[in-house]
Order: C-alpha cells, then structure tokens, then sequence
C-alpha cells in the first residue's frame, strides 16, 4: 500500500513529499531524500520525533504511517 | 592568602557529587588527537582526571592551529606527533598528571588495552574508527563517549554496556559508505573532492564539555544525569536536544551478547 510522507531537511527547512510503499526501508528514504537535495556524501539519520529510525526497517516497521513529517539530520562524524 | 585561594580543585570541591578521588584514580583513554582531542584533554586534566592515555598516528600540521590549544608552530615545523603535543599540553595545566602518548593507529593496538582503561573518548574524524572503537569498548564492558562535528553542528553519544545502545546501533547504510573516508584536519588521507568544514573551535568546545561532563557524571556515580541516547547540537540554529536510539538487536557489536 501506497503511503505519502513528508521529509524535512534539518539543514535548510525544506520539505519534500514522497509516495512510498511500507515495504521502503528507512535506508532508502535517507538515500532519496539526500540524493534529491544534491547533499554531499556523508553520513544522515532519519528521525521521527524523539526517535532515530533504524536503517534497515522498513516503513511498516519504523510504525510510519501517512502524513507523518520525518526530518533528514547530518550525523556530524568529523573530530 | 588561605589554602581555598591554594587548591587548583577548590571549585570543583564545591560542586558535592563530584568524586574527585574517583576522577584522579580512573583511567582514560582518548581516542584520537585532533581538535576534539585537545579540548577533550584540556578538560579532563583540569577536571582533576590524572591518568590520560592518547592514541593517534598523526603529526602536527598547519591548518590545525586554529582550534587545537596544545599545537603550536613549533610542532608543525618539528612534525611532533599530536599525541605527544597532547601529553605536554596535560602536563602543563596538570603538573601530576600522567599522560601516555602512543603514537600508533587504535586499530593497531592490542584490543586489552580496552580492557585497561575505565572509560573511552571517540574523538575521531572516521567511521571505521569509531566502529573499532565503540566495539571493543562495549564488549570491554566500558562506558564509551563519542563526538563528532561537522561545521556548526555536533553529536554526542554515551555508551553504557552492558544495556542499551551503542554507537553503531545508530547507524545505517550512509555511514557504511563513508566508512572508509576521513573527515579530517590534516587533509592527508581526506577523500572528499570538495573541501569539507570537519571542524571548528566553538562547537568543538561545546561538543568536548559535553563528553568530560558525562566523564564526571560516570565517574562520580550519577548515572542518573546522564545522556540517555545522543546529543544533538545545532550551534547554526541555537538549538539542543537528545533523540533515543534503540539497541539494534542485529547491530554486530550485540550479536552474542
């Protein structure tokens, strides 16, 4: 089943829509929403609220449902 | 001039739940000795910690002068190793201090040396570092503090085996692709085509508080205030918040457990 989300670009504010199926995985929701800002490679996490998403899961896992707003964080790794 | 005026450690003294005898026995190991090295070293030696072990591979170069307090021309022209640049900075704010430099990649070293330390500082600029790192100190059954930058914004992460998550429970398939690559200061191995922004001195200092704090918190036995999951800070937006991340029960480092 088909499910439309929002993703939000912590870095800009920018939000983008995306239609997706609850098989999708978090992994490839961060690979989609990075890939249509043209973010440098590097390392992102998905959050929902509170929460980091785990890479791996997919939609129907991460209990993601239709009209809920991730947000697209950098995961700072420099030192 | 009485003895409070005397005492480097009056001011913490003040402070009731720190257990500054616990602080000067514990032993530390710092991982990395880059920006978030020197600032980490800094507040642990004048936090009272004595016992500070360094490990990173690398010399002193020009460009990191402009955040790394124990770096100095000398150093780049000389090429000291940063872990010996670290060690004299310690010993400058800590006379009896006892730093152990070793200059040497972690991955090198013999995984016991985990096991001989109390807690662990990732101050690293890679992924396949801080996975190294993260992982034997967890099955160590050692607290693991990690921080990493990128411009204005920070992380910190505190692992606490043997329950709940650790850093590589956090991560998925974008960090795998970046795992080999360095974001680096000495530009030597960076891989990045583009300049990258890896770190600068602001967020660094506050990215380094943080990871000492929670150093003083374990340490002194308050478990009670510590970052449960991770830290986020965003030093462009002025914002602060800690996220929750889960233990991935197919994160290697928690296979077998």
């Amino acid at each position: 089943m088909a499910i439309r989300i929002k993703v939000k670009n912590a870095e800009t504010g920018a939000t983008v829509e995306m239609e997706l199926e609850n098989e999708n995985t978090v992994d490839e929701v961060i690979e989609s929403a990075a890939t249509f800002w043209g973010k440098d490679m590097g390392a992102y996490v998905l959050r929902k609220g509170k929460k980091v998403l785990r890479g791996g899961n997919t939609l129907q896992d991460a209990s993601i449902r239709g009209d809920d707003v991730l947000e697209l964080i950098p995961d700072p790794e420099g030192g | 001039m009485g003895s409070i005026d005397d005492d480097p450690l009056d001011r913490s003294r003040r402070i009731g739940w720190l257990d500054l005898g616990s602080i000067a026995s514990s032993r530390v190991l710092m991982v990395g000795a880059g920006a978030l090295g020197n600032e980490v070293a800094k507040n642990l030696a004048l936090s009272g910690f004595k016992n500070i072990t360094i490990v990173d591979m690398d010399h002193v170069v020009g460009s990191n002068l402009n955040r790394c307090l124990f770096f100095s021309r000398e150093d780049v022209s000389s090429r000291t190793s940063k872990v010996d640049a670290i060690a004299r900075g310690i010993l400058s704010v800590s006379p009896d201090a006892k730093p152990v430099p070793i200059c040497e990649r972690i991955e090198s070293l013999p995984t016991t040396v985990f096991k001989d330390h109390d807690i662990v500082f990732g101050c690293l600029d890679n992924i396949q570092a801080r996975i190294h790192s993260n992982a034997h100190s967890y099955r160590a059954g050692k607290a693991y503090i990690d921080g990493g930058m990128e411009g204005f914004v920070g992380r910190v992460m505190v692992a606490r085996p043997p329950d709940g998550a650790c850093v590589q429970c956090g991560m998925n398939r974008s960090h795998s692709k970046v795992a080999e690559m360095r974001f680096s200061c000495t530009g030597k191995d960076v891989v990045f085509h583009e300049p990258r922004l890896a770190a600068e001195i602001t967020t660094t200092s506050v990215v380094s508080a943080i990871m000492v704090r929670e150093a003083l918190k374990i340490v002194s036995g308050r478990m009670d205030m510590l970052i449960s999951n991770v830290f986020y800070y965003d030093g462009q937006r002025n914002q602060s918040e800690e996220l929750e991340i889960t233990l991935n029960p197919n994160c290697p480092v928690h296979q077998g457990f």
